[in-house]
C-alpha cells in the first residue's frame, strides 16, 4: 500500500498535467475531461512563444551546465586536498550560493548587472544562472574528489607524465560520469530557475520557467500545463540519463 | 590560505557582493533616493508589523515542509531498508521526483489543490461538497497547508535518498549486534537505527529548510496575500510603484540571506560532528 503510495506521488504530476493539456471544456465539477484535443500542443510546436521561450531555457541550461563542469571541477578538487575544519570552511562558503534564495541573490547582484551592462540580456542571465550553477558544481565536485583514489595521479606522475598529462589523459578520462552529472545539475539549476531570470533578464529574455510561470498566474490552465510537461520531461530525462544508481549521489549527499 | 580556500572565497563572492551592495542600498548609500549613511530605512522595515509576520510566517512554513518531508523520508527508509525487489522499487519510486522543479510541483497543487481543483471535484462528485465554495482554502490560506504539502513533497525525495544512503552505510554492524544481544525491533529502532538516521539527516534537512524557505515560485503560486512569504514581499517593494519603498527590498534581502548563512554555518557545524561519529 506504502509502495502504491509512492507510485502515485511520483507520477501525480506527469499524469494531471498530461490531462490538464489536452483536456476541453474540461469545467467544474467533472473529475475527467470531457472532451480532448491537441490545441495547445499544436499552438506550442508551430507557435513562437512556447517554443521560442524552450529554445532560449535549452541554451542558457547548457551554458549553466558547462560552468557548473569548467568550474566546478577545480574548485571542488581544491576543496578536497583541505582536510578538518578548513574544508568544512570551505565548503560553507561554496554552499552560500546554493543556499540563499534566488532572489535574494537577484535583487542583490541586479545593480551590478546594470552596472555591467548586462541587464536584459541572455549573456547576464547566463552568468546569473551560473552564480548557484558553480555553487552546485563545486560541492559536488568535493564529494567525487573527497572519495577519488589520487594514488592513479602520482603513479601516472612517476611514469614521467606531467601534471597536464595526467590531467587530461588519466584524471579526466576517469570523470567522465561525474561530469555527465555534474552538467545535469548545472542545467537543471538553470532549466527551473525562475526570480533570477525575472530580474536579471528583465522583460527580453523570456524563458520556459517565466512563461508557465505567468501563464498559471493568468489562470490558463491548459497553456500553463503543457508548458509545464514541456518543462518537466526534460528534467526527468536529463537525471534518469546520467544518474540512476542511488549509490551514486551517496558521495554527494553524504 | 590554500588553494582551496581562494577557490570557495571566488565562488562565494557574488553572494558577497550581492551583500555589500544589499548592505549600502538600505543604509542609504546607494540605490534610489540614496543621501548618505542613516540607519533610518533598516529601522523602520524591521519595526514594521507586517514584515515580521512574513518573516516568522516563511520559517514556520519551511519549518513544517522540511518536518513532513523528514518523518516520510524516515519511514520510506526503515520501511525499506531490505534489498528485495519491493524495496529496491519503492526506494526507486521514492527518489524519482528528484528533478522535479518547484514551479512543476506548486503548478500542480494550484490544479489540484484550488478551489476548483482535481480534489474539490472529486470530493463534488462524491456528495461532500456543493460547490467551489464550498471547499477549505488549501492554498492562498493563512495556514499555508497547500504551500506545505507541496514543498514538503518536493523536499521528500532528496531527504529520502539521504536517509537511504544513511541506513545503507552506518548502523547495520550497530544493529546485528544489538539484535544478537537479544535486542527487539522497537528497541533497535530508538536506541541505535533512529540516533544514526536523525544525525544523518540533520545537515540535509537545514539545507531543505533553507531551499524551502526561499522559494520564489512556489510562494508565489500558492501562499496567501497576508502574510506574505518573504521572497513574495520581498520582490514586491523591489518593484514598488513607490520609487522611495524600493529600497525596503534590500532590509528584506539582507534578512533573507541571514537566514540562509546560518542555514549553512549550521549545516557545515552538523556534518562536522557526523563526522566525527564516523571515525
Amino acid at each position: 500500500m506504502a509502495l502504491g503510495l509512492l507510485a502515485v506521488s511520483a507520477a501525480a504530476p506527469f499524469v494531471l498535467l498530461a490531462l490538464w493539456s489536452v483536456g476541453r471544456d474540461w469545467f467544474y465539477p467533472a473529475v475527467f475531461p470531457p472532451k480532448f484535443t491537441a490545441e495547445s500542443w499544436r499552438d506550442l510546436l508551430s507557435g513562437e512563444r512556447l517554443l521560442g521561450a524552450t529554445a532560449t531555457s535549452l541554451v542558457l541550461g547548457a551554458g549553466t551546465g558547462a560552468f557548473a563542469c569548467i568550474a566546478g571541477l577545480p574548485v571542488g578538487r581544491s576543496l578536497a586536498r583541505l582536510t578538518g575544519w578548513r574544508r568544512h570552511a570551505g565548503a560553507a562558503l561554496a554552499f552560500l550560493p546554493v543556499a540563499a534564495p534566488p532572489i535574494a541573490l537577484a535583487t542583490g547582484l541586479q545593480f551590478s548587472f546594470l552596472r555591467l551592462g548586462l541587464g536584459g540580456t541572455l549573456v547576464g542571465v547566463l552568468l546569473a544562472h551560473a552564480v548557484p550553477a558553480i555553487g552546485y558544481g563545486s560541492l559536488y565536485f568535493l564529494g567525487v574528489f573527497a572519495v577519488f583514489d589520487s594514488r592513479i595521479e602520482e603513479e601516472s606522475r612517476s611514469l614521467g607524465a606531467t601534471s597536464r598529462q595526467t590531467f587530461f589523459h588519466v584524471v579526466l578520462p576517469l570523470l567522465r560520469r561525474p561530469l555527465a552529472d555534474a552538467f545535469a545539475l548545472g542545467f537543471l539549476v538553470s532549466w527551473s530557475q525562475v526570480p533570477l531570470t525575472l530580474l536579471v533578464g528583465g522583460g527580453p529574455v523570456r524563458t520556459l520557467p517565466i512563461e508557465v510561470f505567468s501563464l498559471v498566474q493568468s489562470g490558463q490552465d491548459r497553456l500553463a500545463a503543457t508548458g509545464a510537461l514541456l518543462l518537466l520531461v526534460p528534467a526527468i530525462a536529463a537525471l534518469a540519463a546520467t544518474r540512476l544508481a542511488a549509490s551514486r549521489t551517496e558521495v554527494m549527499a553524504v | 590560505m590554500r588553494g582551496g580556500g581562494w577557490a570557495a572565497a571566488l565562488v562565494a563572492t557574488p553572494v558577497a557582493v550581492g551583500v555589500t551592495y544589499s548592505l549600502a542600498a538600505a543604509t542609504g548609500l546607494a540605490g534610489y533616493g540614496a543621501g548618505g549613511f542613516t540607519l533610518d530605512r533598516v529601522e523602520r522595515v524591521l519595526g514594521e508589523a507586517a514584515v515580521w509576520e512574513s518573516f516568522l510566517w516563511t520559517v514556520r512554513t519551511a519549518a513544517l515542509a522540511t518536518l513532513i518531508a523528514g518523518a516520510a523520508a524516515v519511514a520510506a527508509a526503515v520501511g525499506f531498508r531490505g534489498s528485495s525487489a519491493l524495496d529496491r522499487t519503492a526506494r526507486a519510486l521514492a527518489v524519482l521526483p528528484l528533478p522535479v522543479p518547484h514551479l512543476i510541483a506548486a503548478t500542480t497543487a494550484v490544479l489540484v489543490l484550488g478551489q476548483s481543483g482535481l480534489l474539490s471535484r472529486i470530493a463534488a462528485s462524491a456528495g461532500w461538497l456543493a460547490g467551489p465554495a464550498d471547499m477549505p482554502a488549501l492554498v492562498y490560506d493563512r495556514g499555508g497547508i497547500g504551500l506545505i504539502l507541496m514543498l514538503g513533497w518536493k523536499e521528500f525525495p532528496f531527504l529520502a535518498l539521504v536517509a537511504f544512503s544513511v541506513l545503507a552505510t552506518r548502523g547495520a554492524a550497530l544493529e546485528d549486534t544489538a539484535r544478537s544481544l537479544g535486542a527487539g525491533p522497537w528497541q533497535r529502532f530508538r536506541r541505535i537505527t533512529w540516533p544514526v538516521l536523525w544525525r544523518g539527516l540533520a545537515p540535509a534537512a537545514v539545507a531543505v529548510f533553507a531551499f524551502a524557505a526561499g522559494s520564489y515560485e512556489a510562494a508565489a503560486l500558492l501562499a496567501p496575500s497576508d502574510p506574505q512569504a518573504l521572497p513574495v514581499l520581498t520582490l514586491e517593494r523591489y518593484t514598488d510603484p513607490d520609487l522611495a519603498r524600493r529600497g525596503d527590498a534590500f532590509v528584506l534581502t539582507l534578512l533573507a540571506l541571514a537566514l540562509a548563512a546560518g542555514a549553512v554555518l549550521l549545516h557545515e557545524w552538523l556534518r562536522h560532528r557526523v563526522e566525527r561519529l564516523d571515525r
